[in-house]
């Protein structure tokens, strides 16, 4: 959940797609600015934070990268849950990576919290000559759903700190400091008032 | 499925034994006449699942284990749930409360649903509702709910709420009655709230709760079935359920209490009683903690930890020793190179680990790729019998024509995977490093192989981490691939779909640590990181993320000894978590924050005093240690081998 405190906001925002997608690549360049060309793959989650200016106040983003392999979906609520945003991860060279990139949008549009503010990524674009999914074709499907859409390279930095920035203009600036009802999951009741980190 | 055998007939006797002794509540007399007291001749298996558990109270010595089967008799199914006999040590359990929970021979006609639960942490289990009474959750050791679902589908109509995917109504699901089940508050749910929620007046007052006469209990089934006559079906059934939680809180509430993302629970064990004013605090709070408006002491006061951590581990562990070398290793081999005692072997190889050169030869024992008793001679014939059987294997996916793969979906899916990860596995070290490395494409071969070896398995995230140092260590494709297959023997549940595997070790880390350090405990709970699931990483792939190469090789063969405990790993965690107590408690730190604390430990960690210490508290928790370690938690072999892999795949039902 977003939260407001004088100019201050933190969002917890999750990154969810397919594994290789670049995931952790994109949270590295934003984070640190680096990129690894053998960035190993993430077991479990990782956490991390960053603040970014947006006009005349802050957003401090509490970001989850997960685990892409389908075998770790379940565990995937966990992370998502009062989530006030989340870019959803695609290779623009794998089309088997797009279709997995809609069905994560499909499960936050039916799981996730009903404001979440949704980005989709199509990453590597700097591997054009590999490309598979065109950008018209993710643009189409973006609109249609409500997300915005950027293709991004975490290996030139391109775009990368623009969908977080755009990500934090977006965000709402009120928010129920509680979360909305239906939001609980089945089998994980106690966990809201956790990850919402909020009432601070 | 199943033959009936020896120990069927055993259980057989006590069925026979308990049915004489009068049919308790949970009993379904009317059943009767469709069954003898024994399985009757005609009967057919048609499902059987041991370690079976209910647990009827926190304690994990009070949990009883029992053999699950459907029976088949003519067109009825029936299910039946018999513990075993005289398995547990503990005296508290009589016969009679064992009598009270078998399950005998209950027909699916009278059965309304099944709610599945595959919970993130904690063990996959059922609720089963007949005639508006819950049966205790029955916990599926050994996996094999969906199996379960999908052999009662194959007998008697079953159908998903479409409400709820986990809840499956039995027969007369066109029945209005049975339709509002599913938008109910079934058991299962109403378990995963908080006890208040439970809904009994009375529940502050645990002694009410411990009264499970069987007069008790038939009283409340008699109310439920007047009830049922009642006007509203769906607040009514609501109603029984909740009353029947309200007298069966023990439970419901133990149940909570084994959801560890539950809050609030009443999990005091009579140890932490004598323990710090914390966990006292905590005692009386206790009602409180799931409202947010827990109150947070201004000053940070950092319990003691229990143990004097320090002490104890000069007092316990022992001093860690220079690894085994060569001559030493001769010493341990006869004429012939057996391995004339393999638990001396062991427990050095434990206490120092090896010599890099001398890895090779000693983790071919300690995988279990060679036997310890087996000769020079013999082990030359093992290799090379295994070298083609090896290759036999590989040339299944390398006989794979691009024409069959295009219609081969599960294996291009498979590459795919195997592909991405072997690119990015330690590549830093310089057996890995550069580009078209051979060794890359060794371990390439050997995933893609294994995921044909063990098709139900398959690859998974992760595996990549398990095999980079056996082969960097082996140097051979082959006795690395059965090395890597002897070693996923133990940690292959780690990548259940389920996440059962990593579930139970979770679990059972939590269990441990609410032995070992109850303020720890109690911290962990108060901000809702029971499921310890910052730890994950660490089970999961035993730590290799966390130490620089040499450190991991080290671990390893010191884990593989299996000595002092095979789950030494567990204390281990608790080791380092205990290390960094006052700094997680001090400032507070939540689950989000936790992570990331845990995450950047990765090379951080000393090992040799963290595996002094995790001897210590090994040895110091002893058998009650032990016992909370539920039996088969990798990386036990488990009991039973065709347990091991349930079907990975999703639609089953
Ligand atoms: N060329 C190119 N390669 C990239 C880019 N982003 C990531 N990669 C590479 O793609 C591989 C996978 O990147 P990760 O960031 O680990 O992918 P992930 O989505 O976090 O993967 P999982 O953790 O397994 O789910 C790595 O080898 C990266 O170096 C990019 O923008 N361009
Ligand atoms: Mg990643």
């Amino acid at each position: 959940m977003a939260t407001i405190g004088h100019n201050n906001l933190n969002a917890k925002l999750v990154l969810l797609g397919d594994m290789g997608a670049g995931k952790s690549s994109l949270v590295l360049r934003f984070v640190k600015g680096q990129f690894l060309e053998f960035q190993e793959s993430t077991i479990g989650a990782a956490f991390f934070s960053q603040t970014l200016a947006v006009n005349d106040a802050t957003v401090k983003f509490e970001i989850w990268d997960t685990a892409g392999q389908e075998r770790y979906h379940s565990l995937a609520p966990m992370y998502y849950r009062g989530a006030a945003a989340a870019i959803i991860v695609y290779d623009i060279t794998s089309a088997d990576s797009f279709t997995r990139a809609k069905k994560w949008v499909q499960e936050l549009q039916k799981q996730g919290n009903p404001n979440m503010v949704m980005a989709l990524a199509g990453n590597k674009a700097d591997l054009e000559e590999k490309r598979k999914v065109t950008a018209e074709e993710a643009r189409a499907y973006a609109d249609e759903n409500g997300l915005f859409f950027m293709e991004t390279s975490a290996k030139t930095a391109a775009n990368v700190n623009d969908v977080f920035h755009e990500i934090a203009k977006r965000l709402p600036r009120a928010q129920p400091t509680q979360n909305p009802a239906g939001m609980v999951l089945v089998d994980r009741p106690a966990e809201g008032a956790r990850a919402a980190s909020c009432c601070s | 499925m199943h033959e009936t055998d020896i120990h069927d007939l055993s259980d057989d006797a006590d069925y026979a034994a308990a049915s004489k002794q009068g049919s308790s509540s949970m009993t379904r007399t009317d059943s009767s006449k469709q069954r003898s007291s024994n399985d009757p001749k005609d009967a057919e298996i048609v499902y059987l699942k041991d370690n079976v558990t209910i647990h009827p109270t926190q304690y994990a010595a009070e949990r009883i284990s029992g053999r699950l089967k459907l029976v088949k008799q003519g067109s009825s199914l029936f299910m039946t749930w018999i513990p075993y006999k005289g398995q547990s040590s503990n005296t508290r359990l009589s016969a009679r409360d064992k009598n009270l929970y078998t399950i005998r021979a209950l027909p699916f006609s009278d059965i309304q649903s099944i709610r599945r639960h595959t919970p993130t942490i904690g063990w996959q289990y059922v609720i089963v509702v007949s005639s508006g009474l819950a049966f205790p959750p029955l916990y599926f050791y050994s996996g094999g709910v969906r199996e379960f679902l999908a052999t009662i589908k194959q007998h008697v109509l079953i159908v998903r709420s479409s409400e709820d995917a986990n809840l499956f109504l039995v027969n007369n699901f066109q029945d209005p009655l049975q339709r509002t089940l599913s938008s109910l508050e079934l058991p299962g749910s109403l378990a995963n709230r908080t006890p208040s929620s439970l809904g009994s007046p009375s529940d502050g007052n645990l002694e009410n709760n411990h009264i499970l006469e069987d007069g008790q209990l038939r009283s409340v089934q008699q109310n439920n079935k007047q009830r049922q006559k009642s006007h509203d079906p769906a607040r009514d059934i609501s109603i029984q359920v909740l009353e029947k939680f309200s007298l069966v809180t023990r439970f419901a509430r133990e149940t909570t209490s084994q959801l560890f993302r539950e809050s609030l629970v009443d999990g005091h064990g009579p140890t932490e009683k004598r323990r710090t004013n914390w966990a006292s605090k905590d005692h009386q709070s206790q009602e409180m903690v799931s409202n947010d408006v827990e109150i947070v002491p201004k000053r940070v006061h950092v319990p003691s930890d229990p143990l004097e951590f320090d002490k104890l581990s000069l007092v316990w562990g022992q001093p860690r020793q220079h690894p085994l070398g060569l001559q030493e290793w001769s010493s341990f081999l006869d004429s012939e190179g057996r391995i004339v005692d393999p638990d001396a072997l062991k427990k050095r190889i434990f206490y120092g680990g090896v010599e890099h050169n001398l890895r090779k030869e000693v983790w071919t024992f300690l995988l279990g790729y060679y036997s310890y008793d087996s000769t020079y001679a013999e082990r030359e014939y093992v290799v090379s019998v295994k070298r083609s059987e090896y290759e036999t294997i590989k040339t299944q996916w390398q006989s794979i024509s691009p024409e069959q793969a295009k219609r081969f979906t599960k294996f291009r899916e498979r590459k795919g995977l195997i592909d991405k990860d072997v690119v990015r596995t330690d590549r830093s070290l310089s057996f890995y490093e550069g580009d078209d490395n051979a060794n890359v494409r060794h371990m390439h071969d050997i995933l893609l192989t294994y995921s044909f070896y063990n098709f139900d398995l398959g690859y998974c995230q992760g595996m990549s981490d398990l095999l980079s140092p056996i082969l960097f260590i082996l140097k051979d494709e082959s006795e690395a691939f059965w090395c890597f297959v002897s070693l996923l023997e133990r940690l292959g549940p780690n990548f259940n779909r389920d996440q059962s595997g990593m579930h139970s070790q979770l679990f059972a880390l939590s269990k441990l640590v609410e032995l070992l350090d109850s303020p720890l405990h109690n911290y962990f709970k108060q901000n809702d990181c029971l499921n310890y699931f910052f730890c994950f990483r660490w089970i999961l792939i035993q730590f290799k993320r966390e130490f620089e190469n040499e450190k991991t090789l080290r671990l390893w063969e010191v884990l593989w000894t299996h000595y002092p405990s095979e789950h030494l790993h567990l204390y281990i965690c608790i080791a380092i978590l205990k290390r960094h107590r006052s700094k997680i408690m001090g400032e507070q730190m939540d689950f989000d924050t936790l992570l990331k604390f845990i995450n950047e430990l990765s090379g951080q960690i000393d090992l040799d005093p963290v595996l002094r210490e995790a001897e210590a508290l090994c040895v110091y928790a002893g058998e009650n240690g032990a016992a909370s370690i539920p039996p088969g938690t990798p990386p036990s072999l488990p009991i039973q081998d065709s347990s091991m892999y349930h079907q990975q795949d999703d639609e089953v039902l």
